[in-house]
């Protein structure tokens, strides 16, 4: 140990396409720090979403180790029954707890997922899974309170999938606005020698308002009054940013990273729709609305995949023995799921275009995974199209996302920057993994790196 | 198995060094004071747990690797059922050392520190000296690195200070942790 600070900064969602390069030279403070400090894009994890990147970030654990595979996981031996990760899901040791251990005082707020506020030896304040404000939303317990007396209700996190873009706004600055009060009073009052935060209104931003800035974006249109919302928010974000960064001392190191990044999404494709067409998945009624494949009359006995949306498809088989109507016999299940991949790499677009779709196993991208992994994992066209999980349409491509407006996706690269006040020349190194933050952060403070984390010190940058 | 809670788990005494720091000396002295006071102790000396736990695994750094993650296994195990565990290993790497850190709730690092060249003089076993002589390879201090620990719970200097001493700053590092009474 060494008395070094880390102060890491997490912005959801963040893309190194608008951080290095769109944005950046209307962030003077961001700007900064990549011009002396070091940066890379940051690969993601498979795939990119942030529950669990956040936590494969803080923990050097790949998703199969944590048995994290999204927010949602299927309850196994059932078709619709599902569980939610929060913090007590991740088993693994959080960087802050092995600093903690040694005695560091840590500071963590928003990082997700962090509801229930689980004990640490500093404070933290839970992200934006917290069901309510009304709830304990903090550790110590004490700690709400002083929050509340500076900035009156906390936001935990806003509304996004609406089409009331001017209140998303106003309620998106509100927060943001708050959590940076409230982290600059922590940085001010309690002690600590690590802190990280989470701004999610970065991810939030880019999923409300990237069709008004993207002139690529299929939705996009001219001179619309939104045009500049993202890049005046993340402006913001940089003012803030910069007060903090006065706070801090030539001990402390800065680090900048996002979850994953993000792009304009091009479209939804309903997988079970798909599925229905290809033969995979049988009805016993056609529905006579949009309903999701939980709500329609499925006739499993003959069904023998199923799919669920989000950002990526998730594709489950039916398979006897396992699940309770299951057909496919076990002994077959390598030959349907190789036919299925076939098919779905085989998608192309509405108008007969090729498709960058990629496809999956959990040995390709999970070799050790525990838990509750989908049998198959779908990117429609590199994830350029969203998976919507419902059905009752006349084709499967949407327009739009089916639960919400939603102009954006996720991509495979988050951002990396680190900087140290004491180093000036900046640089840009090779692209790096989202497992080589914890232990780069282990590596700055003077603690040995234990054998089990995956990733490794990201030493250019130290 | 349902694991206790922390205060009645055992704690790992992990006790590092060069070959012929004394480790066996320090590990043999503070397991007769522990059982003295009636606790349960389990002691894991290098070539005997190696001959149980690891035969065939040579002394690379991924054999050595896969060695002490077993003995961090089966120290888990035991400490969770109440019983400490004395643990006498070179254990040349920080990373595996960090590792069984995370690994066991109640972990206390000693180091010993004694000069290569004390160890080399001691050399009981003789390795050094046919490490010296090209006979045998991954020697720890020879051709192989010690990474010295950064922050021990407990740093011993067994070139100058005797052992019935060192043993008792073990001790009494175990009750300032609140470990033994």
């Amino acid at each position: 140990m060494n008395g070094k600070k880390v102060l890491v900064i997490g912005l959801d969602c963040a893309p190194p396409e608008l951080l290095f390069n769109g944005f950046i030279d209307d962030l003077p403070n961001l700007k900064k720090l990549l011009q002396h400090g070091v940066h890379a894009r940051m690969k993601s994890t498979h795939p990119p979403i942030t529950i669990p990147a956040w936590m494969v970030m803080a923990t050097s654990k790949s998703m199969g180790k944590l048995g994290l595979y999204g927010f949602r996981h299927r309850k196994p031996g059932t078709y619709n029954e599902i569980w939610l990760a929060n913090s007590y899901s991740v088993k693994e040791k959080i960087v802050w707890d092995i600093l903690g251990d040694r005695g560091k005082k840590v500071i963590v707020v928003g990082v997700p997922p962090s509801y229930p506020p689980r004990p640490v030896n500093g404070c933290l304040i839970s992200c934006f899974m917290t069901p309510s404000t009304e709830k304990d939303y903090t550790y110590p317990k004490e700690l709400k309170q002083e929050i509340e007396n500076l900035v009156g209700e906390y936001i935990v996190d806003v509304v996004f999938r609406t089409e009331e873009k001017d209140q998303m706004l106003k309620q998106l600055y509100d927060m943001t606005e708050k959590r940076f009060k409230v982290i600059g009073y922590l940085m001010k009052n309690k002690p600590w020698d690590f802190l990280m935060f989470v701004e999610i209104g970065v991810d939030r931003i880019h999923h409300a308002f990237w069709k008004f800035f993207d002139k690529q974006h299929h939705l996009y249109q001219p001179r619309n009054k939104y045009e500049n919302v993202m890049k005046e928010y993340y402006q913001f974000v940089d003012n803030e940013i910069g007060k903090l960064l006065k706070l801090i001392d030539k001990n402390t190191t800065v680090i900048v990273v996002s979850d994953h990044g993000a792009k304009r999404m091009t479209g939804a494709f309903s997988i079970n729709e798909w599925l229905i067409k290809k033969g995979y998945l049988v009805l016993k009624k056609s529905p006579k609305k949009i309903v999701s494949v939980q709500e329609a009359e499925v006739d499993w006995s003959k069904t023998k995949a199923w799919g669920w949306g989000g950002y990526h498809a998730r594709v489950f088989l039916n398979v006897r023995g396992r699940e309770p109507q299951g057909i496919i016999d076990p002994k077959d299940y390598k030959k349907y799921r190789n036919r299925l991949i076939a098919d779905l790499e085989a998608i192309r677009g509405p108008n007969g275009e090729e498709w960058d779709t990629k496809v999956y196993t959990p040995e390709q991208i999970y070799p050790d995974g525990k838990g509750d992994y989908p049998d198959l994992t779908v990117y429609y066209d590199d994830l350029r199209w969203r998976s919507a999980g419902t059905i009752g349409y006349a084709s499967p491509y949407l327009s739009e996302n089916d639960k919400g407006p939603d102009d954006a996706v996720h991509s495979h690269y988050g951002v990396f920057v680190l900087y140290d006040p004491n180093k000036k020349e900046g640089k840009r190194i090779g692209d790096i993994s989202i497992l080589d933050v914890a232990p780069t952060i282990l590596e700055i403070m003077g603690i040995p790196v234990p054998l089990d984390m995956e990733g490794k010190v990201v030493k250019e940058a130290l | 198995m349902e694991e206790k809670k922390v205060e009645e788990q055992g704690c790992v005494i992990w006790i590092t060094g060069l070959p012929a720091s004394g480790k066996s000396t320090i590990a043999e002295g503070v397991k007769k004071q522990l059982r003295a006071r009636g606790l349960k102790v389990e002691v894991f000396d290098g070539d005997e747990v190696r001959k149980n736990l690891s035969k065939g695994l040579g002394f690379s750094k991924e054999d050595r690797d896969t060695h002490n993650k077993r003995v961090i296994y089966v120290c888990r195990l035991l400490t969770r059922n109440g019983v400490n565990a004395l643990v006498s290993l070179i254990s040349p790497y920080r990373s595996t050392r960090a590792y069984a850190r995370v690994q066991l709730p109640k972990f206390v690092e000693v180091y010993l520190k004694c000069s290569l060249e004390e160890c080399k003089r001691r050399d009981p076993k003789g390795l050094y000296k046919k490490a010296l002589a090209g006979e045998i390879t991954n020697m720890t201090g020879i051709q192989d690195p010690y990474e010295e620990p950064l922050t021990p719970e407990v740093t011993l200097n067994t070139e100058n200070d005797s052992p019935q001493r060192n043993v008792k700053k073990v001790l009494e590092k175990l009750r300032n942790l609140g470990y033994i009474n």
